[in-house]
């Protein structure tokens, strides 16, 4: 199964013409920086959202920095409480919407079609428009430090009416709300067409539950966000008509409840959580398993465990409100809801822990962030449970405890996570090793300055220390455990730098290496079934897929008395890259000019109207190019003899295919 | 081997972790010192065990299975573990069993949480208010503002959200207002309704009870009490903009004589000011301050409307009653007992340097919140210092030892 290369193909079977206007043509894929703007390559643009993913994590690390040394002493005034009130919603903003995401946007771009057997995604251009737009927002947002009076100062939560005009009249705000609306469309976009690929663009026999658990969380987090998305839209677009109309949605003089803005806000915000963390369960479901030589234990628990908690994310967000006035009954409604979202949890946890029982495990690095994972979870998750208490939550909320329970849910159950999959997949994604002796280093730093970090904050926060505060009083008891912290943020920032080093000088040492071979951790999935680093065009053939796991079945078999015996070597049941006659989505400069059109018209709303004519423009133009621009190239191949086999297509769609490629985005 | 090391140093951190909750903290949540806050104490001190057990069997179990179960590499290994995909009675056990601990839990949560959310209809009591006894069923009107709070006592009626409107920029008038500090007598349960003038803020006295959202135009019911006298501190938790950190609060907890003591002297009208620089002070009041801060007798009876954001500021009619100002975070007297003469003066002389605000140098159309530099002259601030000075009665020297940070 192809990307047919049929010119859209209309119902009559009248094609368009093949150049509308005489001009419009695809540009060809010949490597070079035009080649990585104009590509609609899943993976290509799987690794530009790690890369700059991880550009934005080191902005938001150098802003914990700033935190944590303003916050190392008591009464420091090493930065001003205004430019304190910015850095910290400027680090939360983007390591929620400009790291995290986009990070597991990188493993879902890259992984969700190898994993199901695919040679791309469903639309290609429009994968393309979701990374352009979300780096364009994301730019955008960092732009306030230049020309907006200084980064939003509300908190990544925004509460209002701090977040009006009045309280807040630098443009911080209104780059906040643009800005992640912005990103909102990039996240929006690449959840349908995510959500298609996964339910339309599986290989031959690849019925859902053979998919691998990662493919699936990455699925339920798609339907989140596809969900969530637009609640945080409304009040995004209220909140800028506020500020910037005088609309009054949610100004209490004029008769409004605030209270609107954070039911708003958390019933998106919590869902973004399971967002945030879905991902890195699915990652730590596949390195688990590879290094346990077993299977994961529970498969359909753990899928069904996913989804549940895809469902309950729902039901649970007014436990971020529980001491804002609503009433007992919805605070005790919220608080048991919050409780039983424990459970799949806690299904999940003990199907990690029974699938390393009895396995034979090899602490890689990615199994020792995977494992990490799974243990610094737990801790966050614990506090959870303290935190569903509601009557305990009215002592916790809004304290130094909440800060250390998210940090270990985000940073130990999400960042731990993601960058174990980061060395399972490096040597698929870059046909090199990262070294595993500066892994470990990298991982040990990490683990050691994370719960020196965020370890001490569960006591500041029993000990009431206050969130979002610039600056603390000596005589609280707050002094010895925010150095500890400080101390162990400055250890996070070394395990990041080895990391970066470990990526730069394993490349260069590659060249004198063994190149990993296709599938170098003897894993389970599809991805492991084709040349590392993968071709362009994925799979030579597709798979005939028989069963969960089916590439771990290629190289093994169990027995009647339950032994495994290998019945194929590796090398000769691995495609070899070597199909020539593979048709790819051409690719295109639209996605790139649509998303720079956009912050344009983001600073037309807050600078000059005139300006969001210009941007308008440019989208607008965009958009008709997008649809005029031929399906194919008339005159270029892609980089490959393009002869298309269309009776083995036929074949394959003949024999079963779970998918049908209609066109591209 | 690695992974077992690294969980051993889990468990030295968390031991850390217990000894750090030990030490002396004015707003440590694990100290309660009333009825409420012991409730929410003895609801979390259960889960914690539970969580802590669980904690040690997750974290053991990755450690052990990590230990015992770890190869140094695959190579040329060929020989297999059992490959247990699933297991039904397994899985059920693993489902079921987190749920019945979570029922546990949510019934006990259930219970505490309707408990503390009921108030106390039948506590009364009789406080003189100007000569003539009432029943005053406790209820103190919390209002926050950037960056302090204020907190109004009505004794003649019983005040409900509905009595007291919803303009929080125009309360009806009440006996006694104050700031900073919340006078109740131990015992009682008060009864508060929070709300706030400008953004959302939090009360919260974690010796006392849980906090509440301040939230304009809403008044939220909650509640605080005090098993003995003494000064219990707070921090307002809900981020409410530039000084934040800058927003403190306590409850001043008194016997019921003291209460009524507290009373008499808070209804009577400020001091009569005697002496030159006295007189001068009050006149550089006058001009200066009165525009915003009310003091009874002085500049009118009534709460003024000040041209401010929030559109109120302190009531200064007993400043020097007080051992806070400045939203909490300066002493009105020194560790000797003497008036704070220093820290009054670098009030009055640059506020926005002692606290940050947005008071000066605004665009057009918005008002200061928080209290502006007037630019006084020097002779001026000492007139005023000595004239707030005599805005008393001075508070006991047990109270002004308690309301300091140790």
């Amino acid at each position: 199964m192809t990307i047919t290369e049929e010119p859209l193909a209309l119902g009559s079977g009248v094609t368009f013409a093949q150049r509308p206007l005489g001009v419009l043509t695809r540009p060809q894929a010949q490597g070079g920086w035009k080649d990585w703007v104009s590509t609609v390559d899943h993976k290509k643009i799987g690794i530009m959202y790690g890369v700059a993913a991880m550009f934005f994590f080191v902005v938001g690390g150098l802003e914990a920095l700033l935190i944590r040394t303003q916050l190392a002493f008591p009464d420091q005034g090493f930065i001003s409480a205004d430019l304190y009130n910015q850095i910290f919603t400027m680090h939360g903003v983007t390591m929620v919407f400009l790291f995290i995401m986009p990070l597991a946007a990188a493993f879902a771009n890259y992984l969700i079609p190898l994993q199901i057997g695919a040679r791309d995604v469903a639309f290609p251009r429009l994968n393309a428009l979701s990374f352009w737009v979300w780096l364009s927002g994301a730019i955008f947002l960092n732009t306030s430090w230049i020309v907006g009076g200084g980064g939003a100062n509300c908190g990544w939560f925004c509460y209002s009416p701090n977040s009006g005009i009045v309280f807040s009249p630098t443009h911080g705000v209104d780059f906040y709300a643009v800005g992640l609306l912005i990103t909102g469309i990039a996240s929006l976009v690449s959840a349908v067409n995510l959500i298609v690929t996964c339910l339309n663009m599986r290989a031959p026999g690849m019925d859902l539950m053979r998919m691998p658990v990662l493919t699936w969380m990455l699925l339920v987090t798609q339907f989140l966000l596809a969900f969530a998305l637009p609640v945080i839209t409304v009040a995004l677009l209220l909140l800028l008509f506020d500020r910037t109309f005088d609309s009054q949605f949610f100004d209490p003089d004029a008769g409004a409840d605030p209270l609107l803005w954070q039911h708003l806000f958390w019933i998106f915000g919590h869902p973004e959580v399971y967002i945030i963390i879905l991902p890195s369960f699915g990652i730590i479901s596949e390195i688990i398993p590879t290094f346990s030589r077993k299977p994961i234990f529970g498969y359909t628990a753990m899928v069904f465990s996913g989804i549940a908690i895809g469902f309950m994310g729902w039901g649970v967000w007014a436990h971020h409100m529980f001491v804002s006035g609503i009433g007992p009954i919805s605070v005790a409604a919220f608080s048991m809801a919050t409780m039983f979202i424990a459970v799949p949890t806690g299904v999940k946890i003990l199907n990690w822990l029974t699938t390393m029982w009895g396995g034979k495990l090899h602490f890689t690095t990615a199994m020792l962030f995977a494992t990490g994972t799974v243990a610094m979870f737990t801790i966050g998750g614990l506090s959870g449970v303290t935190h569903s208490l509601a009557p305990a939550d009215t002592q916790q909320t809004d304290t130094y405890y909440i800060v250390a329970h998210f940090h270990y849910v985000i940073f130990g159950g999400g960042v731990l996570g993601l960058f174990g999959g980061a060395y399972f997949w490096w040597p698929k994604v870059f046909g090199h090793f990262l070294n595993e002796k500066r892994g470990k280093i990298n991982f040990w730093l990490m683990l050691i300055g994370f719960n020196l970090t965020f370890g001490p904050m569960h006591v500041l926060g029993l000990q009431g220390m206050s969130r979002r505060i610039d600056t603390y009083s000596a005589g609280y008891g707050f002094e010895f455990w925010n150095l500890m912290a400080t101390i162990g943020s400055y250890l996070i920032a070394i395990s990041v730098v080895v990391f970066f080093y470990n990526v730069w000088k394993s490349k260069k040492e590659a060249v004198d290496l063994p190149p990993p071979g296709p599938d170098p951790w003897d894993a389970r999935s599809l991805e492991w079934s084709i040349p590392s680093p993968t071709p362009e065009h994925n799979f030579d053939e597709l798979p005939q897929v028989e069963s969960f796991d089916h590439w771990w079945f290629q190289k093994y078999d169990i027995d009647d008395e339950g032994k495994v015996v290998r019945i194929a070597n590796t090398d000769d049941v691995a495609q070899d890259g070597s199909a020539t006659d593979v048709h790819l989505p051409s690719p295109s400069y639209w996605p790139l000019v649509l998303a720079i059109g956009l912050p344009l018209i983001g600073y037309g709303i807050i600078f000059n109207l005139w300006l969001c004519v210009l941007g308008g423009l440019l989208t607008g133009g965009a958009i008709y190019a997008w649809v005029l621009e031929p399906v194919d190239d008339p005159d270029a191949g892609h980089g490959h003899d393009d002869h298309h086999d269309e009776a083995a297509e036929l074949a394959a769609v003949a024999s079963g295919a779970g998918s049908d490629n209609e066109g591209e985005g | 081997m690695r992974s077992r090391r690294n969980l051993s140093g889990l468990v030295v951190l968390l031991g850390l972790l217990l000894a750090g909750c030990a030490s002396d903290a004015e707003l440590d949540t694990l100290k309660p010192q009333s009825e409420t806050a012991r409730q929410i104490d003895d609801l979390l001190d259960p889960v914690l065990a539970i969580a802590g057990v669980v904690l040690v069997l997750v974290c053991g179990a990755v450690a052990w299975l990590g230990w015992k179960n770890r190869v140094a590499s695959y190579e040329g290994d060929d020989d297999f573990p059992e490959q247990m995909a699933h297991n039904n009675t397994l899985e059920i056990l693993m489902t079921g069993v987190p749920a019945i601990i979570m029922v546990v839990v949510a019934v006990m949560t259930l219970t505490t949480h309707l408990d503390i959310n009921s108030y106390d209809d039948a506590n009364a009591m009789p406080v003189v208010v100007e000569g003539e006894s009432t029943n005053w069923e406790p209820k103190i009107v919390v209002v926050g503002n950037q960056w302090w709070w204020e907190f109004r006592y009505y004794f003649s009626e019983d005040v409900t959200a509905e009595s007291l409107g919803s303009d929080m920029k125009n309360l009806p008038p009440a006996d006694i207002v104050t700031s900073g500090q919340i006078i109740i007598p131990t015992g009682q349960e008060v009864e508060l309704l929070v709300t706030s003038r400008d953004v959302i803020h939090s009360f919260w006295i974690p010796a006392l009870n849980g906090k509440r959202d301040a939230r304009p135009g809403f008044f939220a019911p909650w509640k605080i009490e005090a098993d003995n006298p003494g000064v219990y501190f707070g921090q307002c938790t809900e981020f409410c903009g530039l000084s934040h950190a800058r927003m403190r609060m306590q409850t001043i907890a008194m016997t019921s004589n003291d209460f009524q003591a507290w009373v008499d002297q808070q209804m009577q009208p400020a001091a009569e000011a005697t002496g030159e620089a006295v007189l001068r002070g009050q006149e550089a009041f006058v001009t200066n301050c009165s525009g915003c801060h009310l003091v009874d007798g002085l500049n009118g009876s009534e709460d003024i409307s000040a041209p401010v954001q929030s559109g109120a500021a302190p009531n200064l009619t007993h400043f020097a009653s007080r051992t806070t100002f400045a939203g909490g975070i300066l002493s009105t007297y020194n560790d000797d007992g003497t008036f704070n003469r220093d820290d009054v003066s670098r009030w009055l002389r640059e506020p926005e340097v002692v606290k940050d605000n947005a008071a000066n140098d605004l665009p057009d159309g918005t008002l200061p919140r928080g209290m502006p530099n007037l630019g006084l002259s020097e002779r001026t601030i000492s007139d005023l210092v000595a004239y707030l000075e005599t805005l008393g009665p001075r508070p006991t020297d047990e109270i002004i030892a308690d309301s300091e940070v140790e």
